[in-house]
């Protein structure tokens, strides 16, 4: 099948948008299915910065005529307006998270959840910067981790300092979950999920978008160890190539409401 | 005192107690250290055991304390016993005029023995280490060469520890002829629960308690956020003190892939040391330096720290080094002590606030 039977997608980012979600990089190397727009009013695509308002903002887009929107980084906001009107439009938003959104995280989803019910412990622990704000970690350690594992139960918050938070939580087989954030500079920012069960577990490390480093996904069982195939590619540019599949079949992605999952637990924490 | 013959002689070493630990851990490092220990006497309740492990290494066999004790040939007591006699143990090595004593940890139950002990080794001049062998491991005693201003300046503190079944690696290092029954423990009671985790943190957790109290001053002020059971065997424990964030993570399963690993994180370097497991004579630990992208990395080394522990003993039965302050051992001691009775009483205070909350009913 030739590319000349796939659409061109016009794009226009925001300079928030555009520097936090490395855009031009990613059009860049989709150059088939993405370029940028010359008339910014025209643009097939929309790509906002996930500050607070983001969600008026994406719906501001959708009215406008974008049929596809980016976020990236997007922080817990209600979103039952966006994805109605995103619905009533048949306009595709895709989220850019930053742990999340990395390309690895299907295959993960697919090893974690499998061994969920024989689980004994899950340990997830996020590292950022310093100065990084731990709300927005929290966030982000929670999207990656709810998109492994699904839902968390009695979730909660046991501390927050300076320097990190600690958080518990159940699975739904009632293992216990420790989540841990730590900010430093000592490492690369990043996210680690294991799980361990009875006679092995699966271990997550998912890196931050700023290289194509590959995360690593490792199962253990009585086999060994298996690495999955290792994957270049940074969670920006999965992103807009999802963008793009969803574009070309018409569908809409599910990114809104396991966001709305998430923010709903983060909005429960005390 | 000392000679320089005394120094370059091979000294006798005795052990109470000949269960696994005696015939997997210490009995394989001794076989590594001929040219400067030797073992003279193995004593253990179950005569059998006794003149079974004794035979191994061509020594003498009892099941007398006071038979050991008396052996002229044991300079070096090793106490391998049931925690509960490790304190009577130490103070009657002392009193008996022993070169030098390596007790398993716990080396006592409460503060009150300790300082008995404490004073019993000041009063008899005989040196006393406790069996924390990480803190003899040459990887965490190259970290500590290098770590410059980190305990002082570390926020997070992270230990975790995935352990197969021990036979897996007691099979590894020698034929064990006896080994203690298993259970099958009821979870849906507190009390079975409150039993593990207290076990957790004095029979594993307690191997990295003094590290983790290196990194924290002020360790005496630890609070206990939240402790949870991880079947079969294992904890998730949250601690805090005013300056630090410590998590405590630990899985005895079936899985055949050990991680032992300590972490330390300031706000512009972080530590990792990697643990070999226990039982087996795969060296050291590997200690990681991270600052940014910058990465210095430490070991391995030959030996792991149960060998550290017996070349320690013979330096300090030869008088060629002087041992750890007694409060060292009475501040680690209490240390995990406070630590296990806060798990204790968390989960406490939980059962009275969430009675029908027990997520290990449905694990």
């Amino acid at each position: 099948m030739s590319a000349a039977a796939f659409e061109h997608y016009t794009v226009q980012a925001t300079p928030e948008a555009q520097k936090a979600g490395a855009v031009a990089l990613a059009v860049a190397s989709l150059p088939e299915s993405f370029g940028p727009a010359m008339d910014e009013n025209s643009a097939d695509v929309q790509v906002i910065a996930g500050q607070p308002g983001w969600t008026r903002h994406a719906v501001e887009a959708i009215s406008a005529g974008a049929r596809g929107i980016v976020v990236v980084n997007p922080s817990p906001e209600n979103v039952n307006e966006l994805t109605e009107t995103a619905a009533r439009h048949k306009s595709a938003v895709v989220l850019d998270q930053r742990w999340a959104s990395n390309p690895a995280t299907a295959a993960a989803e697919d090893a974690v959840r499998s061994m969920a019910g024989r689980a004994v412990v899950l340990d997830v622990v996020a590292t950022a910067p310093v100065g990084t704000d731990s709300g927005a970690l929290l966030a982000d350690q929670l999207a990656a981790v709810v998109r492994l594992t699904g839902p968390l139960g009695n979730l909660r918050l046991l501390d927050r300092r300076p320097h990190g938070y600690t958080a518990t939580a159940v699975l739904a087989n009632g293992a216990p979950v420790a989540l841990q954030g730590i900010l430093s500079n000592a490492r690369a920012a990043s996210v680690t999920v294991t799980m361990l069960t009875d006679d092995g577990g699966a271990a997550v490390s998912l890196p931050d978008p700023v290289a194509a480093w590959p995360a690593t996904v490792k199962i253990t069982g009585p086999h060994g160890e298996l690495l999955l195939p290792t994957i270049y590619e940074s969670a920006h540019r999965a992103t807009w190539r999802r963008l793009k599949e969803h574009l070309d079949a018409g569908t809409l992605p599910s990114d809104l409401q396991q966001f709305a999952a998430v923010s709903e637990s983060i909005a429960t924490l005390t | 005192m000392s000679s320089p013959t005394d120094a370059t002689r091979i000294l006798g070493v005795g052990i109470l107690g000949a269960g696994p630990v005696t015939q997997a851990i210490h009995l394989p490092s001794l076989a590594r250290l001929d040219h400067i220990l030797s073992v003279r006497h193995i004593m253990d309740v179950d005569p059998k055991v006794a003149e079974s492990v004794a035979a191994r290494v061509g020594a003498t066999h009892s099941t007398s304390i006071d038979a050991l004790l008396g052996d002229p040939d044991v300079e070096i007591v090793a106490i391998c016993s049931p925690h509960q006699f490790h304190a009577e143990q130490v103070i009657a090595a002392c009193r008996a005029g022993k070169k030098a004593v390596l007790c398993e940890k716990p080396f006592a139950m409460n503060a009150e023995e300790a300082a008995r002990i404490s004073a019993v080794s000041a009063e008899t001049g005989v040196p006393i280490i406790v069996g924390a062998m990480h803190t003899f491991d040459p990887g965490w005693l190259a970290a500590r060469d290098n770590w410059g201003e980190l305990p002082e300046k570390a926020h997070t503190i992270r230990s975790s520890i995935v352990l197969p079944p021990n036979s897996r690696f007691e099979d590894f290092a020698t034929e064990i002829i006896t080994r203690p029954a298993g259970g099958a423990p009821d979870y849906s009671d507190p009390e079975v629960i409150k039993g593990a985790l207290r076990g957790g943190v004095m029979g594993l957790a307690i191997h990295d308690l003094p590290l983790i109290r290196r990194f924290t001053p002020d360790f005496k002020d630890i609070e206990v956020l939240e402790a949870r059971h991880v079947r079969p065997f294992g904890y998730v424990i949250s601690l805090r003190t005013p300056t630090r964030t410590i998590e405590l993570r630990a899985a005895m399963n079936n899985t055949w892939k050990p991680e032992w690993s300590f972490e330390a994180l300031s706000d512009d370097e972080s530590l990792r040391i990697d643990f070999t497991p226990s039982y087996v004579q795969a060296g050291s630990a590997v200690a990681t330096f991270s600052r940014g992208s910058q990465k210095t990395i430490l070991g391995p080394f030959e030996h792991n720290g149960y060998e550290g522990e017996w070349r320690e003993l013979a330096a300090l039965a030869a008088g060629t080094k002087q041992p750890p302050s007694a409060q060292t051992l009475i501040d680690d001691l209490t240390f995990a002590l406070d630590i296990a009775e806060a798990t204790v009483a968390t989960l406490d205070r939980r059962t009275v606030v969430q009675p029908a909350v027990s997520e290990g009913v449905h694990a």
